[in-house]
C-alpha cells in the first residue's frame, strides 16, 4: 500500500511550467530522491506536495486526497517541508534553543518529559548540544541546515519533504545529514523525499526520480536506472551521427557504435534522454584565436593573502600559483572564500595582506592592474548580463568596454556565436534562454578580447548535466587550443576531476593543493574525487 | 485558535523586535515625529516686518500707527520714503508689508469721505501673506472703531467687528498642530511595523513556517498583529504625556474616549500595515507603499493644514475616504472641545470608524493567503 499517491499533479507559473503531469507512489520508511538541475521542476514538486503552492492533479496522503493548498491544511500536522537556501527557515537573532521552543509551539507540541527527551536526542544526532545558546547568523552553513531539519522533524512529521538540504553543505555536514534522516526513517517509518543536485547521493537513497526540464524522465532504483541506459553507453569513440554524444571517456549513442561498453552512471541518463529528445545543444568543433598566447611559467602567484571582513576570516594566509595552460580548480563548500579569493584577484575587493603577481608583474594598486585587464577575463557567480539586451546588444556592449574596434567585434561575435553554438539565439533576451545558453555567451563576452587568463566563479552552477558537460568540453579546448589558463571555482566535488589541478578550501583556509594523479595516488581507496575532499575534511576537523 | 502557539509566536517576535532594536523605532519614530512637527511647524505669524508711510501726519494717522506699534504681530517701521524705493524694500525681502497712509486721511475721515489706505504684502509665501494681510486689516478695522467710539462719531459705512476665535482663543499653533500629529503618527507607525513584520518573513523564507505547518491563518494574524496593537497601544499615553505637558495642549474631553477611540485607530492602522504586507515580497517596498498610502493622507486630510469642511469637491470626497478625518475630529474634540459623545456626529463617526476597522481587517485576511504566489 501507498502512503503518498500523485497523480498528474501540474504545477504552473504565470509565464512557464513548473512541473508536468508527475505521478509516483512511496511507501511508508522509503527514501526517495528527486535529483535533476535548478529550474528542473523538483522544488515546484515538493511545494505542491507540502500543499504551499497551488497545482492541478490529485495527491493522496494516507487516502486523504487533497487538490488545493487549503485542503492540504488537513495534513500539515503530518507532514514537514524544508525549503531550499540555507538557513532560510531560521531566525537570526533566535539562538538554537529557542528555534526549537518556537518550532514546538507551533507545532502545538506539549512541552512534557517525553518532548524534552526527543529533544535533546535530536541535537545530540545534529551535533548541536553543546551549542543551544548561540544565534543562528553565527552558525555555519552545515550546522544551520542541521538545525533546520531537526526544527522540522520536532513534531515527529510521517512525510518529510526536504529541498536540496545539502546543496553547498560542507561534505562531512552532508554525510551527517544523510545519518539523521536514515535513522529517522528506520524509527519513525517516515516517508522521506530529498532533492539533491549531487549524484553521489543518489546511493542513499531507496527509489529515485529523475527530473530534466519540468518533466520526471525516470523513476527507479539506482540499480535499475542505470541498467536501463547500459545498451547506449560506450568506452569512448568518435561520434558520427546526431544522435551519439561522448563526455569524460564514455560514448553516449542511440545506435549501436559497435564499440566496447562502458559502465553507465546516474549522469548519464540525462545523456540518453537528451540524445532521445534532440534536446542536445550543438557541438563544439574548433575555436580560433587571432592573438598569439605568449604566457610565463607562472601566470597568477599568490602568497599570504588574508581577507577580512569585520572579526569574519574569509581567506587566511592563502598561497596559490596558477600555471601556464592549466585548468586549476577551486573547490570548498558554500562560504568556504572561493568567491571572495577570485575577486581579491581581479581586484574587486582590496587585498588585506599578502603579495600577488599576475603575469610576472606584482601587483599592488589599482594602477598595476590597468594594463593587465586586456589580458584577464572574467565570468562571474550569475553570469553578469544585462537583462533587458539581447545576446547580441550584450556582447557588442562587453566589446566595446574592452575597446576593441567595431569591426573586429562584430566578426568575433559572429565566429563564436557559430563556434560556441548560439548562434539562433543572437536577438532574444538573456532570461528567456536556458541556463546553458547564457553560460555559454557568457562565456563567449569574457573571451572577446581574447584573454590569456581566465577566471571563472561557480560558472556551472543550476546548470543541468548536458550543457554542464560540453562546458568543460570548452574549457578543455580553450586550454588544448589556446592555451591559456583558467582558474575555476565550483562546489561540485565531481567536478575536480577535469581539473589538472585542483586547491581545496575550507572556512577560508588552504587544506589541500596537488595535481589530480598525485591525490589519487595518495588516496588510493578513493572511489571519487568527494572521497578524498571527505578525508582531508576530516584530517582537518582534528 | 490554540492559545499557547500563539504565545509561543508572540513570544518569537518580541524577542526578534528586542534583539534586531527594532523596538526603538517603535517607540522612537512617533515621539521624534511629534517633537520635530510640534516645533518645527509654525503656521502663525509674529515679528513681521511692516513699513507705515504717514503722508498725513495727522492725529488720526498717528493713533492708527500706535495700534500698529502695540501689537506683537509686527515690528513696525516709519519712513518718509516715496512708494517706489518701498516696494523696492520688499523686493529685497528686508519688510513684509507696506501701508502707505493717504495725505488727506483725516480730513476726509471727519467728511464722512472714504479714504483709502494702500497696502502692499510680499506674497512669496502665499499663506504667510493671507495672515499679514488679514492682521494689517483687523488692526485698521479696530483703530478705526476706537476712535469711533472716543469721538462718539457713527460714522456711516463704518464696521464694528466682534471676532473671537473659538477653541482655540490663544491662537496657539500647538493646539491647532499636536492632536493633527497623534492622528498622523498613530495611522503610519503601527502600520508599518505590522507589514514588517509579515514582509520579514517573506523576504527571509522563514514564511515556509507558516505554509507548511497547520498553523491557522487567524492564529498567526493574531501572533504577528497583537503585538504591534500592545506597543503601540503604549504610544498612545507617550503621545498624550508629550501633547498636555511638553506643548500645553489643553485636554477639556473624555480620557477614556480619547483611549478607546486610539485603540480602535491603531487596529486600522495595522490592518493597513497587513493589507500591504499580501501584495508586498520585500521589506523596503512594504515600508515605501506604507509611507506613501498613510503619511500623505495623514497629513492633506489630518485637518492641520485645511480644515476639511472647507475643502471642494474631490479633496472634500478624498478626505472621507480615509479614516485620518474621523479620528481626528474625534481626537481635537477631546483636547479642544470637550463634547465627547454628546455630540452626534462623534457618535456616526466612531462607527465609520469600526466599520474602516471590519473592512480593512475582512479584506487583508481574506487576501493573506496560505500559500505562494
Amino acid at each position: 500500500m501507498s502512503t503518498l499517491e500523485l497523480k498528474d499533479v501540474t504545477v504552473l507559473y504565470k509565464k512557464h511550467i513548473g512541473i508536468k503531469s508527475a505521478s509516483f507512489a512511496a511507501k511508508s520508511g522509503e527514501i526517495i530522491g528527486f535529483i535533476g538541475a535548478d529550474g528542473s521542476g523538483k522544488s515546484s514538486l515538493m511545494h505542491a506536495i507540502a500543499g504551499v503552492i497551488r497545482f492541478l492533479g490529485e495527491i493522496s496522503y494516507k487516502g486523504t486526497a487533497y487538490h488545493s493548498p487549503k485542503e492540504a491544511e488537513k495534513i500539515k500536522e503530518y507532514i514537514a517541508l524544508m525549503p531550499q537556501g540555507i538557513g532560510l527557515v531560521l531566525y537570526d537573532t533566535l539562538s538554537v534553543g529557542e528555534h526549537l521552543d518556537f518550532f514546538a509551539d507551533i507545532r502545538n507540541i506539549k512541552k512534557d518529559a517525553k518532548f524534552k527527551e526527543y529533544r535533546e536526542k535530536l541535537l545530540h544526532m545534529a551535533g548541536l548540544s553543546r551549542f543551544i545558546d548561540r544565534e543562528a547568523r553565527n552558525l555555519s552553513g552545515g550546522m544551520m541546515q542541521k538545525l533546520s531539519l531537526i526544527c522540522t522533524l520536532l513534531h515527529r512529521p510521517k512525510l518529510l519533504i526536504l529541498d536540496e538540504p545539502t546543496t553547498g553543505v560542507d561534505p562531512l555536514s552532508r554525510l551527517e545529514l544523510w545519518e539523521i534522516l536514515d535513522s529517522i526513517r528506520r524509527e519513525e517509518g517516515t516517508v522521506i523525499l530529498v532533492s539533491t543536485a549531487y549524484m553521489q547521493e543518489a546511493a542513499k537513497m531507496d527509489r529515485v526520480l529523475l527530473f530534466d526540464d519540468g518533466e520526471i524522465i525516470a523513476n527507479g532504483t539506482t540499480a535499475e536506472l542505470i541498467d536501463s541506459i547500459r545498451p547506449y553507453v560506450y568506452k569512448e569513440d568518435v561520434c558520427q551521427s546526431k544522435s551519439c554524444l561522448s563526455f569524460n571517456k564514455k560514448s553516449y549513442s542511440l545506435e549501436n557504435l559497435n564499440g566496447a561498453h562502458s559502465e553507465p552512471t546516474l549522469e548519464g541518463l540525462f545523456f540518453v534522454n537528451a540524445l532521445k529528445t534532440s534536446k542536445t545543444l550543438p557541438k563544439i568543433e574548433r575555436l580560433e584565436r587571432s592573438q598569439k598566447v605568449d604566457l610565463p611559467e607562472v601566470v597568477m602567484e599568490a602568497r599570504d593573502i588574508c581577507k577580512y571582513f569585520g572579526g569574519f576570516i574569509a581567506n587566511e594566509e592563502i598561497d596559490m600559483q596558477l600555471k601556464r595552460g592549466e585548468i586549476l580548480g577551486l573547490l570548498g563548500a558554500n562560504g568556504a572564500g572561493k568567491t571572495t579569493f577570485i575577486k581579491m584577484l581581479l581586484g574587486l575587493y582590496p587585498i588585506d595582506k599578502g603579495e600577488l603577481t599576475l603575469l610576472g608583474k606584482s601587483i599592488r594598486s589599482g594602477k598595476d592592474r590597468q594594463s593587465l585587464k586586456s589580458k584577464i577575463g572574467y565570468v562571474s557567480q550569475h553570469f553578469a548580463l544585462y537583462k533587458d539586451m539581447t545576446v547580441r546588444e550584450n556582447l557588442i556592449y562587453f566589446a566595446n568596454m574592452h575597446k576593441i574596434p567595431l569591426a573586429v567585434a562584430i566578426e568575433r561575435i559572429e565566429r563564436y556565436s557559430q563556434e560556441l553554438g548560439f548562434a539562433r539565439y543572437m536577438d532574444e533576451l538573456p532570461t528567456s534562454l536556458p541556463l546553458g545558453v547564457n553560460q555559454r555567451f557568457s562565456i563567449a563576452a569574457a573571451l572577446l578580447h581574447e584573454p590569456v587568463i581566465l577566471f571563472l566563479d561557480e560558472p556551472t552552477s543550476g546548470v543541468d548535466a548536458i550543457a554542464r558537460a560540453q562546458f568543460w568540453e570548452i574549457l578543455q579546448k580553450l586550454k588544448e587550443e589556446w592555451g591559456i589558463s583558467i582558474l575555476i571555482t565550483t562546489h561540485y566535488m565531481s567536478e575536480a576531476e577535469y581539473c589538472d589541478r585542483v586547491v581545496l578550501l575550507k572556512e577560508g583556509k588552504k587544506i589541500a593543493d596537488d595535481t589530480l594523479e598525485q591525490l589519487y595516488s595518495t588516496h588510493p581507496n578513493a572511489k571519487s574525487f568527494e572521497d578524498i575532499f571527505l578525508s582531508f575534511y576530516r584530517e582537518k576537523q582534528g | 485558535m490554540k492559545l499557547s502557539t500563539i504565545k509561543g509566536y508572540m513570544l518569537k517576535e518580541f524577542t526578534e523586535l528586542w534583539r534586531t532594536r527594532l523596538i526603538l523605532m517603535v517607540f522612537l519614530m512617533p515621539s521624534m515625529v511629534l517633537l520635530l512637527f510640534g516645533y518645527g511647524m509654525r503656521m502663525e505669524v509674529n515679528h513681521a516686518r511692516l513699513l507705515i508711510i504717514d503722508n498725513d501726519q495727522s492725529v488720526y494717522s498717528s493713533e492708527l500707527i500706535s495700534k500698529f506699534e502695540h501689537t506683537k504681530y509686527f515690528n513696525t517701521t516709519l519712513a518718509q520714503i516715496s512708494e517706489k524705493e518701498a516696494l523696492h524694500l520688499i523686493k529685497q525681502a528686508k519688510i513684509d508689508a507696506i501701508v502707505i497712509i493717504p495725505s488727506s486721511f483725516e480730513k476726509r475721515l471727519l467728511h464722512g469721505q472714504r479714504s483709502e489706505i494702500a497696502l502692499f504684502v510680499d506674497g512669496a509665501f502665499p499663506t504667510r501673506a493671507t495672515t499679514v494681510e488679514s492682521y494689517i486689516q483687523a488692526t485698521v478695522l479696530s483703530a478705526v472703531s476706537d476712535v469711533a467710539g472716543k469721538r462718539k462719531l457713527t460714522p456711516k459705512g463704518v464696521i464694528t467687528i466682534n471676532q473671537r476665535t473659538l477653541f482655540n482663543q490663544a491662537m496657539r499653533d500647538e493646539d491647532a498642530i499636536v492632536p493633527g500629529l497623534i492622528g498622523l503618527v498613530l495611522l503610519v507607525a503601527p502600520a508599518i511595523l505590522a507589514a514588517l513584520l509579515i514582509v520579514k518573513e517573506k523576504e527571509k523564507g522563514t514564511i515556509f513556517n507558516f505554509y507548511a505547518s497547520a498553523l491557522s491563518k487567524g492564529e498567526f494574524l493574531l501572533a504577528k498583529l497583537l503585538p504591534v496593537f500592545l506597543l503601540h497601544s503604549l504610544n498612545i499615553f507617550i503621545l498624550f504625556l508629550w501633547a498636555v505637558y511638553l506643548f500645553k495642549v489643553p485636554f477639556r474631553g473624555s480620557f477614556a474616549l480619547y483611549w478607546f477611540t486610539s485603540e480602535l485607530y491603531i487596529l486600522i492602522s495595522l490592518s493597513i500595515g497587513m493589507l500591504i504586507s499580501v501584495i508586498t515580497k520585500r521589506q523596503i517596498v512594504a515600508v515605501v507603499l506604507t509611507v506613501v498610502v498613510t503619511i500623505l493622507p495623514g497629513f492633506l486630510y489630518s485637518g492641520m493644514l485645511m480644515p476639511i469642511s472647507s475643502m471642494k469637491a474631490e479633496s472634500y470626497i478624498e478626505a472621507h475616504l480615509f479614516p485620518v478625518m474621523y479620528y481626528n475630529h474625534i481626537l481635537y474634540d477631546t483636547f479642544l472641545i470637550g463634547q465627547g459623545l454628546a455630540s452626534d456626529k462623534i457618535i456616526y463617526y466612531l462607527f465609520i470608524l469600526v466599520g474602516f476597522f471590519i473592512l480593512l481587517f475582512t479584506l487583508g485576511r481574506v487576501l493573506l493567503k496560505k500559500e505562494m504566489s
